[in-house]
């Protein structure tokens, strides 16, 4: 039995104030779910109680008694650990390598023992069987995994200490949702075998699926404790948004009758798509489901020119067929991309950098700095993004701030048709709300939004229509009363929806 | 120049935070030159300062394409630009043959030829996908190469008397037309980076191509065009190097290679690309040349001269490496 109690921890970097007052219980065979905004303060909790950063003030009881930790080491030698969405593994070296990096089991105290390394990394991704390719063996390098299967790995790390405690910080965030639910089924595992379980998500339903009770952070403090059971999902958001200014979703609306159809695609194939097809229109918003990486990602990436494919796009009642993305953005396309610090951004450059980078050639040589500045403070007061000022580099803002800036780059340029891969992952509740609120007004001016959303609540309650990817085909198309939760999960598995429709008709070419 | 810019809109307006790495390689250059007057009475005035000046503005020219190849990032570098150099005081040498009328054109075809082999290495480097360190050192081996064949050794022409006036003698008063030319493309590569769409392109590219190629950068086109320009501008350096020496030699920008380089580092550009500026390239010219002017004033052994020039260049980007803990 354990039981771990924070009280009043309180966190200062400088003069700002990480952690005012973090407050957490939790023991044996108890999963408690740690929510609130980004900047609220979870994270630093978290460090606190790991062993990665020492609080200014409170304490910490570890079974009734004040511990203080010095390092992530301390804290593991007490049976406390962290899975964390942030990798930690050496990609150069073997999943078993990983797994037992730094508690490697020994032979005679000496000598590793290689033997007892595999087989017990066998059975700890046996846990996953079903779920993780069956080619994925304790030798396989890291470096061949895929994102969340690196996750995975890093989730059988913690467990491989045969922690007392574990705290899992956003380590959903990159997993499909069958193992999401096969990490779930665990969880319950471990909570019987007398395991105590933080849950930190961004993702409501998981926190109702696997959490005993949640502890709200708002700004550094602790607002509240409550049972999972007693609560609505209504009731959480409401103690996490200060004001209770509780967040209406737009309401999903399907699209004007008649609005001309802004995308036609016909049997689009790529390395990972096997002949997809459908049509988008002007003012609709058309979303994109599945588990991740079945493909979604290059339908998006295709359209815009950006991957080689076969097929036959048709935009506008234009035949198209991009080659790189300038062309697509001549055409007015615009795609936002779901890795921000990757592919979004040109982290050590300015807003004003980033937000002038696609229109360019517009501002003419030599550039027209001056109308670029007021066209860029145009859309940071449309986007309401906080910053210093449009010379201060990207990577001095909150993350929201920062998926605004990938976003407003593209508005600069008024686009007829948007590509959105993931655009909210990681982004905080409040930033969430204005996105969808700017996708509304997006629709209403007649754009045509494209959207592949990993978070299947955000399908159901924006879009009127969404495409569900299996194995690179679309497996279901679900529209008006059809998108609810059963359907969209059923053809996310690939089963087979009865009216699934596989878009057979050829265009009459 | 960015980076300048940026931090006035930061909220800590802090001195270190504005000692940014060109402005730190221009305070050396005036700590150097002063000291040099400490060290050896006689060395501070008006026209060392300009001699000084005036050797720098050399290796500032040939280090300006360089700049650009760096700044692109893939590990980009451009080791031809020495023997390209060589090529272009060659080239100027042998078809102008003393002659004032031609020395536009024959300096146009020598840009030309510059710019085809800066286009080749930008080729190779994109489309073969060869490491720029492998392509641009067997580029100069080629060029090298072509020198001797069809050369054979001998170097036969005249450098046009209008040259030398230009480049290297008293132009305005005391100071020869050379750091006017300098100056002036100071000012051009500030354009070229900061106010043309190919200047923030290339910053694009070099940060990172991915983000790049998805706002529409062609990089490829950047890349290569980037590589030609390096060409072109080490062609050009060699031209202006020809009004200076007046006569050539088979490895006359032998000299230049390694200095080019640091030049750009000591400027405070990354060497991993994405960040730099030509100003920065300018002062780290002057602190090279200064550092060489003093080490030579005071008589010491080439080999001595080498050591510290070395150790200085460490000393520096450890500063510069500490500066960007502050999040540059």
């Amino acid at each position: 039995m354990v039981t771990l109690s924070a009280q009043h921890l309180v966190k200062r970097y400088g003069g700002v104030v990480a952690l005012a007052d973090g407050n957490l219980e939790v023991q044996s065979g108890q999963v408690v779910a740690l929510i609130g905004a980004n900047g609220s303060g979870k994270s630093t909790l978290s460090k606190i109680i790991t062993g990665v950063v020492a609080p200014n003030e409170g304490q910490l009881l570890l079974d009734g008694q004040s511990v203080s930790f010095s390092s992530p080491l301390a804290a593991r030698q007490k049976g406390i650990t962290a899975v964390y969405q942030e990798l930690s593994l050496v990609p150069e070296m073997s999943i078993s390598e990983n797994i037992w990096l730094s508690h490697e089991p020994m032979r005679y105290g000496v000598r590793l023992d290689r033997k007892a390394m595999q087989k017990r990394a066998q059975e700890l991704l046996d846990l996953f069987k079903g779920t993780i390719p069956a080619s994925l063996t304790p030798t396989t390098p890291v470096y061949d995994l895929t994102p969340d299967e690196r996750q995975i790995v890093e989730i059988l790390k913690a467990i491989s200490q045969d922690p007392q405690l574990v705290i899992f910080d956003e380590a959903t965030a990159s997993l499909d949702s069958a193992q999401v639910t096969r990490l779930f089924e665990l969880i319950e595992d471990w909570k019987s075998a007398g395991m105590a379980i933080v849950f930190v998500s961004h993702r409501m339903d998981e926190i109702f699926r696997v959490a005993d009770q949640a502890t709200v952070l708002r700004n550094g403090s602790h607002v509240g404790t409550v049972d999972i059971a007693a609560t609505s999902e209504r009731q959480l958001v409401q103690m996490m948004i200060e004001g209770a200014a509780a967040l209406e979703r737009e309401a999903r609306e399907p699209v004007a009758a008649g609005a001309p159809i802004r995308l036609d695609v016909r049997d689009l194939t790529t390395e990972k798509l096997r002949g997809v097809s459908f049509d988008l229109r002007d003012g609709e918003l058309l979303g994109i489901g599945g588990l991740q990486g079945q493909g979604q990602s290059d339908l998006l990436l295709a359209i815009f020119g950006a991957i080689p494919f076969q097929g036959a796009l048709t935009l506008s009642g234009r035949r198209v067929h991009f080659s790189h993305p300038r062309q697509a953005m001549k055409q007015d396309v615009a795609f936002v991309p779901g890795d921000r610090g990757n592919e979004g951004l040109l982290l050590i450059r300015s807003i004003l950098d980033n937000l002038m980078l696609p229109s360019l050639r517009e501002f003419g040589t030599p550039l027209r700095m001056q109308r670029a500045r007021s066209e860029a403070g145009a859309v940071s007061d449309d986007l309401s993004l906080v910053m210093a000022s449009l010379d201060a580099p990207v990577n001095s803002l909150s993350g929201g701030n920062a998926q605004k800036v990938v976003i407003g780059k593209w508005l600069l340029r008024d686009p007829k048709l948007l590509l959105l891969n993931d655009p909210t992952k990681g982004v905080d509740v409040g930033a969430k709300g204005e996105f969808y609120k700017l996708l509304a007004d997006l629709r209403h001016q007649g754009t045509a939004i494209l959207f592949y959303s990993s978070d299947d609540e955000e399908l159901l309650g924006l879009c009127d229509r969404v495409l569900v990817m299996h194995d690179g085909r679309i497996s279901a198309e679900l529209a008006g009363e059809n998108v609810t939760r059963e359907n969209l999960v059923a053809a996310s598995m690939g089963a087979t929806h009865h009216d699934a429709s596989h878009h057979k008709e050829e265009p009459t070419a | 120049m960015t980076t300048a810019k940026a931090k006035r809109g930061s909220f800590v307006p802090n001195f270190t935070s504005r000692l940014t790495p060109p402005l730190i390689a221009l305070i050396l250059a005036i700590v150097l030159f002063l000291l040099g007057g400490v060290i050896s009475p006689g060395f501070v005035n008006a026209n060392q300062a300009i001699n000084i000046v005036r050797l720098a503005a050399f290796l500032g020219i040939i280090a300006a394409g360089q700049t650009l190849v760096i700044i692109s990032g893939g590990e980009g570098i451009d080791l031809s630009v020495a023997s390209v150099v060589t090529l272009g005081a060659i080239l100027t040498f042998r078809l102008t043959d003393g002659q004032d009328a031609l020395i536009l054109p024959v300096l146009g075809l020598v840009m030309l030829v510059g710019a085809g082999i800066g286009l080749v290495n930008g080729l190779g480097i994109v489309f073969l996908r060869i490491p720029p360190l492998v392509m641009t050192l067997a580029m100069a081996g080629v060029v090298q190469g072509v020198i001797l064949q069809v050369t054979r050794g001998e170097l036969e022409g005249e450098t046009p008397d209008l040259m030398r006036t230009l480049i290297a003698q008293p132009l305005i008063g005391p100071i020869p037309g050379v750091i006017f030319l300098w100056i002036g493309l100071g000012i051009a590569m500030w354009l070229l980076l900061e106010r043309t769409p190919y200047g923030k392109m290339l910053f694009a590219v070099g940060i990172n191509r991915t983000t790049a190629m998805l706002s529409g950068v062609r990089v490829p086109l950047v890349v290569v065009l980037t590589y030609a320009m390096s060409g072109m501008l080490a062609a050009f350096g060699g031209f202006v190097l020809l009004g200076f020496t007046d006569i050539v030699f088979l490895n006359l920008g032998g000299r230049y290679l390694f200095p080019s380089i640091a030049a750009v580092v000591v400027g405070g550009t990354l060497l991993s690309g994405g960040k730099g500026s030509y100003w920065g390239t300018m002062s780290g010219a002057l602190v090279l040349q200064l550092i060489n002017s003093l080490l030579q004033a005071q008589g010491l052994p080439e080999a001595t001269q080498s050591i510290i020039l070395g150790v200085v260049l460490l000393v520096l980007i450890s500063i510069y490496g500490r500066q960007r803990a502050f999040r540059l």
